[in-house]
């Protein structure tokens, strides 16, 4: 089954080698996810890196994957301040790294919410775009489809 | 749960939904239902591959989630799509995502600020 998903991506002008150490250096993170604090980090598959979310709650993630400097991933129990990330309570984050020319494209997915696959004739109904196809998109479709009745 | 705007932690609603949909024929006899308002069990099950009882059960499952309402029409049992809850759950990705665009491009701000810009 196809899992739910939301992909995201962005092109930074920066070294690979500089891009993955703002995602995974303690001082980085707690700027891009956290209140300003670097974080506590174990950077290990297993280790834990803990994101305080502000008013959300702290959360200790549970890293998966740690290959500099292509793929970092991690588990995030985004609905249980507090708890440990474990497969049943946590979506999974992965983040893939790749060079294009003189930047680096960094791509962000996050799944689990729910299993969810579209089946293909909602494709053709719902004006599907595989090229922009993420649960994000499939789900507006999902909303505006139901609202047309 | 309380439902915090833009927080993460308002996932109840979002997951029984999710879980609702997750079932690819509850997904076809929503479809279905969205073509043919006001229908019944046994006008669904006539087109789909499995019994009138099963299509009891799925839509029983997407009525106790609020993706469907019903209403008894003399001997028959009729039902209709609500889309607020479709509609709430879009709202809910579509933060997500935004949540996500923020981040990256706070990643990009802090890669980009240690290194001289390059030129294209």
């Amino acid at each position: 089954m196809k899992p739910d998903r939301i992909e995201r991506d962005i092109v930074i002008a920066a070294p690979i080698e500089r891009v993955w150490k703002v995602l995974t250096a303690p001082e980085h993170v707690g700027v891009w996810f956290g209140q300003g604090q670097p974080v506590e980090i174990d950077l290990r598959p297993g280790g834990t890196m803990v994101l305080d979310h502000g008013i959300h709650g702290i959360f200790p993630t549970r890293i998966v994957t740690v290959e500099e400097p292509q793929r970092f991933s991690y588990r995030w129990a985004s609905a249980h301040p507090g708890e440990p990330a474990t497969e049943e309570n946590s979506t999974l984050v992965e983040f893939t790294l790749s060079t294009e020319g003189d930047k680096t494209r960094l791509v962000v997915v996050e799944t689990g919410f729910a299993s969810l696959e579209i089946p293909p004739e909602r494709e053709a109904t719902a004006g599907y775009d595989s090229h922009t196809a993420g649960w994000l998109e499939v789900t507006g479709n999902l909303a505006r489809y139901a609202e047309q009745l | 749960m309380p439902v915090p705007s833009g927080g993460r932690d308002s996932t109840d609603n979002v997951d029984s939904v999710l879980a609702a949909l997750a079932d690819p024929m509850r997904r076809r006899i929503l479809d279905l239902l969205a073509g043919h308002p006001e229908s019944t069990a046994t006008l669904l099950a006539g087109e789909l591959p499995v019994s009138r009882q099963a299509v009891v059960q799925h839509l029983a499952v997407l009525e106790s989630v609020e993706l469907v309402a019903s209403g008894r029409v003399g001997r028959e049992r009729r039902y209709r799509v609500r889309p607020e809850r479709l509609t709430a759950t879009a709202s809910w990705m579509r933060r997500v995502a935004q949540q996500w665009d923020s981040r990256l491009n706070a990643i990009r701000l802090l890669a980009e600020a240690a290194e001289p810009p390059v030129d294209d």
